[in-house]
C-alpha cells in the first residue's frame, strides 16, 4: 500500500486483546496506529499530542462525549474531529453499530479513505465478539462437567452405587423430564446437599 | 382509562444515564405504572450521550431520558447525521450544579449564596490575580446540554473566558467526583446526585446551582424518533401517561419520595452514588429538582429560548441559523396536551 494513503490512527479501547487484533490490522495496511485505554482527561491530551486523522473508539466508552466536545471547544485544536456517519451507506453504519465500533474522523478527510478503516475495525470487532462468545460457551460446558460431576459423586454416596450407574440414572432422570442433564446434574446436587446440610 | 388504544408494542427498552432526574421512568417501571399500561419497559444504563444518542437514532433503543438540548441538537443534524427527533414530554426541571475543588474554592473564597454571580466574580477576581498559573480544567457533561450553557452563563458572570481563563471538557456524571479527587478536573457543572456527592465526599464545594441561574428549567426530556411516534403512537401515548402517573404518585405523599430513593439506589441504577442521602429533596433550595407539579413536565418551545440563544451562537460560528421550525415541532406540546384532555 502506497504511504500517501496512510493515516494516523488513534485507538480508544480497553479491551486490550480487541485493540491489540485492530492494531495488527491497520498497521500491516500501512497505517500508524496509537492505542490508549480510556480516560477522558488523558484523551484530551492524546489527541492534541497526535493529532490524529481517524479515532476508533468502543462505542460503549464513556471517552465518547469528551471526544465530542473537543471539536467544539478546543478552538486551538486545529483538527476538528466529527462523528463519522456516512448517511450514503446505511449498510455500514448498522455494521458499525452492531460490532460495536464508533470512529470520528478529521473534518474534509476523503470518506472512501476512511471507510476501509471503519470496515477493518468491524471485522475484527466481529472476530472478537465470535472470540469471546466461544470462550464463554467453553467456559460454561466446563462448569457444566464440574456440577455433572459433582452430582455423580454425590449419588455415589446416597445411593451406594458406582460411577457408570450414576450417570445411568442422571441420563434416565434427564430423558424422563424432557430436561438436558446439566440442569439435572443441578437439582440433583440441590436436593443431595440440602439432605448432606440438614444431617 | 381504556380510552386510549392498546400499545402497538408490549415490550420497550428505554435508555438512561444514571443521574436523580432519571426517577420518573424508573417509578413507572418500580412502581408499575409501565405495567398498569399494558407495556414491559427495560431500562438500560448508558455509559455516554453520544451513546445513547446513536442507539435511539438507530432504533436499538425505543427512547431515552435526554438531557433537553438532545432532541434539538439531533434535528438539526449538530455532532451527526441529522435525525428528526421529539420531546413530547419533560421528565425534570432544575437539578445541576456548579462545584469547585476544595482547593480551587478555597484559594478564590468561592462560595454559595444567593446570588450566583458572587461566587462566578471571586472565582475570575482569583484568576485574573493568578493569571500565570495553570488553567483550571472544568467539565460539563456534553457539548449540547443545559450543563454547558449554564457554566458558560456562571462563567459570563465573572468576566471568565473559556480557553483564555479556564479550559472546558466534557465527562459523562459517573465521573466527575473521582476526577475532580484525583485532580483531573478543578470543577464541574453536573446533575444530581454528583454534586451533592462530591461534597458529602469532601471532594468540592457547591458554588451555585441551576435554579438560581436558570430558575425552573426544562432540564431532562423523553426523546423519540418523530418515525418512532408516526408507528407507534398509542404506546407514546400510554408511556406518557405511565410517567405522569409517577409523577403525580411521587407528589401525592412525601414517604413515596423515599420509596423512589430506594428504588434509584438498587445496582441498575444510581448503586452506592445515593448512599449520602438522606432523603430524596424535590422542590428544596438550592438546587429545587423538580419531578412534579400542575404542567410541570408540558415542553414548550419558548421554555427553550436560553437553549435556543446557545444553540444558535454555536450555528453562526459555523454559518448557520437555527431554524425555528424545527425547535417548535421538537418541543411541541401536541401530544402532552392531547394526554392531558383525555
Amino acid at each position: 500500500m502506497p504511504a500517501a494513503s496512510a493515516l494516523k490512527v488513534l485507538l480508544v479501547d480497553d479491551e486490550v486483546v480487541r485493540a491489540a487484533m485492530v492494531e495488527e490490522a491497520l498497521a500491516s495496511e500501512g497505517h500508524q496506529v496509537i492505542c490508549h485505554l480510556t480516560s477522558p482527561a488523558s484523551l484530551n491530551d492524546m489527541v492534541r499530542r497526535h493529532q490524529p486523522d481517524v479515532v476508533i473508539i468502543d462505542m460503549e466508552s464513556p471517552d465518547r462525549d469528551t471526544l465530542e466536545s473537543m471539536s467544539q471547544l478546543n478552538r486551538e485544536n486545529p483538527k476538528p474531529v466529527v462523528f463519522f456517519a456516512d448517511e450514503h451507506d446505511p449498510d455500514t453504519m448498522q455494521a458499525a453499530l452492531k460490532a460495536g465500533v464508533s470512529a470520528y474522523v478529521v473534518d474534509g478527510l476523503v470518506q472512501s479513505r476512511v471507510k476501509t478503516i471503519i470496515d477493518v475495525a468491524i471485522t475484527r470487532f466481529e472476530a472478537f465478539q465470535s472470540m469471546r462468545q466461544e470462550l464463554d460457551k467453553a467456559r460454561n460446558q466446563l462448569a457444566e462437567r464440574k456440577r455433572i460431576e459433582r452430582a455423580k459423586g454425590l449419588l455415589m454416596k446416597h445411593q451406594g452405587c458406582d460411577e457408570e450407574e450414576a450417570y445411568r440414572m442422571l441420563r434416565k432422570i434427564a430423558m424422563d423430564r424432557g430436561q438436558r442433564i446439566a440442569q439435572v446434574a443441578n437439582s440433583v446436587i440441590d436436593i443431595l446437599e440440602g439432605l448432606e446440610k440438614g444431617s | 382509562m381504556n380510552d386510549i388504544p392498546k400499545a402497538e408494542l408490549d415490550r420497550l427498552q428505554l435508555g438512561f444515564v444514571p443521574l436523580l432526574d432519571c426517577a420518573l421512568p424508573v417509578v413507572a417501571r418500580e412502581g408499575g405504572f409501565f405495567a398498569e399500561e399494558g407495556i414491559e419497559v427495560t431500562l438500560l444504563r448508558q455509559n455516554a450521550w453520544a451513546t445513547l444518542r446513536d442507539k435511539v437514532a438507530a432504533g436499538l433503543l425505543d427512547g431515552a431520558h435526554m438531557l433537553a438540548p438532545l432532541p434539538l441538537a439531533m434535528s438539526l443534524g449538530l455532532g451527526r447525521a441529522p435525525c428528526d427527533m421529539l420531546a413530547p414530554m419533560l421528565l425534570s426541571r432544575n437539578g445541576n450544579t456548579i462545584v469547585l475543588s476544595e482547593a480551587l474554592a478555597d484559594a478564590a473564597k468561592a462560595a454559595l449564596t444567593d446570588d450566583p454571580a458572587a461566587s462566578a466574580r471571586a472565582l475570575g477576581d482569583y484568576l485574573r490575580k493568578h493569571h500565570q498559573a495553570a488553567r483550571p480544567r472544568l467539565a460539563m457533561v456534553y457539548p449540547y446540554s443545559c450543563h454547558h450553557y449554564q457554566l458558560s452563563h456562571w462563567l459570563d458572570l465573572g468576566h471568565i473566558r473559556p480557553d483564555r481563563d479556564v479550559d472546558v471538557i466534557a465527562m459523562p456524571p459517573p465521573q466527575v467526583v473521582d476526577a475532580m479527587r484525583d485532580g483531573t478536573i478543578d470543577g464541574f457543572c453536573v446533575g444530581e446526585p454528583w454534586g451533592s456527592l462530591a461534597e458529602a465526599e469532601g471532594v468540592g464545594r457547591l458554588v451555585a446551582t441551576s435554579a438560581q441561574l436558570w430558575p425552573d428549567h426544562a432540564e431532562k426530556v423523553l426523546g423519540v424518533t418523530r418515525s418512532w411516534v408516526h408507528r407507534y403512537p398509542a404506546t407514546l401515548t400510554r408511556v406518557m401517561r405511565a410517567l405522569l402517573q409517577a409523577s403525580n404518585w411521587l407528589a401525592s405523599d412525601p414517604a413515596h419520595s423515599d420509596r423512589a430513593l430506594e428504588w434509584l439506589a438498587l445496582p441498575p441504577y444510581l448503586d452506592r452514588s445515593v448512599s449520602h442521602l438522606a432523603h430524596f429533596a424535590l422542590d428544596e433550595p438550592p438546587i429545587r429538582q423538580r419531578l412534579a407539579g400542575p404542567d410541570l413536565l408540558r415542553p414548550d418551545p419558548t421554555a427553550m429560548a436560553h437553549v435556543a440563544e446557545y444553540i444558535d451562537q454555536h450555528m453562526r460560528s459555523n454559518g448557520r441559523r437555527l431554524d425555528h421550525d424545527t425547535l417548535a415541532e421538537c418541543y411541541s406540546p401536541v401530544h402532552y396536551d392531547h394526554l392531558a384532555h383525555q
